[in-house]
């Protein structure tokens, strides 16, 4: 039943304050993680090759980190956010995930709805993905043998095709013009720079963004239309 | 075992790790919780709910294993601990390979055990962290002004009455997330005929086709929380098939 009393602006203000606090001491926990380690190994960081290695992954790395925050922002709510950046696998998993969940609840996003669901959808698929590898880490010694059996390996090879093939249908049906122009460029571009086969981290923001400026003219299209 | 992975896989980093994943744990039981008893209060049906963290639990099951296996093939260089830590937070299995390579580099080493110090290992894994953290970073610092504007114009286009382009972006958006990686499967296959990946996504969307026609045009609602799995698993098994027979 639904309670008059509940304040949804505290609600997600309160969401900033605890996701803000959860996400600044898992980053410091994690930041101190080496040291603490090196403490208790006597070992020691070596911060020369740190710095020369670090240069090279931040290079690489900021442009997509900045361009994920700015894209996926909209598309998670507040709480899904805070919880998707600090346990990770975002586009491979929360992302498909959180859209899921919000075609079975029939949401629509940035509404008060879709924010509770996408918080439910992203925090038990973090804690799915803990649960799964923390029980195969106890159970590392029997599993082995059996996740690298050459027969079985390919199907866990191919677990993303799986999972985009599926995903890939209930979304293309959705706009079939703009699914085969998607899919054409995306085709195009890598035949025509095969050393971008396999770099779906860039390509995921080149083709994102080719979609959503093809879409906007569609959309402007539309709206003259009507006019 | 060498004297390195013996270190690396020793009680005490496997504690450090458990430390720091339970307290990401917390984090995740107080935003289910929370989100829980707001969705109550909110009026949404406590089905719908249930339904949102049984789906996706089921969802991420198996993509999990796959992850699982990224810890069994990192650990084998890193020490389980390190590489479960690492693949439970933040990044993904392919930022983690890759980092890993680069650091490894950075030490003037390549990533072997055999050739690898405690001394390395804990460099690799600031490297690992630090490139990674600023997501993280510009969420803790930025992340309320930014929702702000983004409410702000979704609230000023209802009062004008726009028609949002928000939702047709968002569904454009994750097209493209889809092309990025179908489209990947496709052009490996003409360029260097790598058939299996293009193969598996096929038959996962066809399973998908005949739970969503069951869904929709038979009123199969149960189906709902299960298909995509169901279809990841079924697709999964025909990769088994394909790569005997090819």
């Amino acid at each position: 039943m639904k309670d008059s009393q509940f304040d949804y602006d505290k609600y997600i203000e309160d969401t900033h304050k605890l996701g803000r606090f959860f996400l600044s001491v898992g980053v410091i926990a994690l930041l101190l993680a080496p040291f603490v380690i090196a403490y208790f190994t006597n070992a020691q960081v070596n911060m020369k090759a740190f710095s020369t290695a670090v240069s090279k992954v931040l290079l690489i790395y900021i442009p997509s980190c900045v361009a994920e925050y700015l894209i996926y922002v909209p598309l998670l709510g507040v709480g899904g956010v805070y919880l998707s950046f600090l346990t990770g696998n975002l586009t491979n998993l929360k992302l498909p995930c959180a859209f899921s969940s919000r075609e079975i609840a029939k949401t629509t996003a940035g509404t008060k709805e879709d924010e509770i669901i996408m918080t439910l959808s992203i925090a038990t698929s973090a804690l799915t993905t803990m649960l799964v590898i923390a029980l195969g880490v106890i159970m590392i010694v029997p599993l082995t043998p059996i996740l690298q059996n050459p027969v079985i390996k390919p199907a866990f090879d191919n677990v993303l095709p799986a999972l985009f093939g599926a995903l890939g249908y209930q979304y293309f049906i959705k706009d079939l013009k703009l699914s085969t122009f998607a899919m054409v460029s995306m085709v195009l571009i890598c035949i025509g720079i095969p050393s971008l086969i396999g770099d779906t981290g860039t390509m995921i923001i080149i083709i994102g963004a080719l979609t959503i400026g093809v879409s906007y003219l569609f959309f402007r299209r539309t709206q003259r239309k009507g006019e | 075992m060498n004297e390195y992975l013996a270190l690396a896989n020793s009680k005490i980093i496997y504690i450090i790790v458990a430390v720091i994943l339970f307290f990401v744990s917390v984090f995740c039981f107080t935003f289910i919780f929370r989100s829980y008893r707001a969705g109550i209060k909110m009026g949404m049906e406590k089905s719908l709910l249930k339904k949102a963290i049984t789906s996706s639990a089921t969802f991420t099951a198996i993509p999990s294993i796959s992850i699982l296996l990224g810890v069994l093939a990192l650990g084998g260089n890193l020490g389980v601990p390190v590489a479960w830590l690492r693949l439970s937070v933040i990044g993904n299995l392919q930022y983690e390979a890759t980092v890993a390579q680069i650091a490894a580099q950075g030490v003037g080493k390549t990533l072997d055990s055999s050739i690898l110090t405690m001394d390395d290992l804990v460099t690799i894994l600031l490297v690992m962290t630090f490139g990674i953290i600023w997501g993280c970073l510009l969420t803790i610092f930025t992340l309320k002004k930014y929702n702000k504007k983004i409410s702000q114009r979704t609230i000023s286009n209802k009062e004008t009455n726009k028609p949002s382009f928000a939702n047709i972006a968002m569904v454009a958006m994750f097209i493209g997330l889809c092309a990025a990686f179908l489209g990947n499967y496709v052009a490996a296959f003409i360029v260097n005929g790598s058939s299996i990946p293009v193969l598996t996504a096929i038959v996962s969307a066809l399973v998908m086709a005949v739970f969503e026609y069951l869904i929709k045009k038979k009123d199969h609602k149960v189906l709902e929380s299960f298909s995509l799995a169901l279809s990841m698993i079924i697709a999964m098994i025909a990769t088994v098939f394909f790569s005997l027979i090819l």
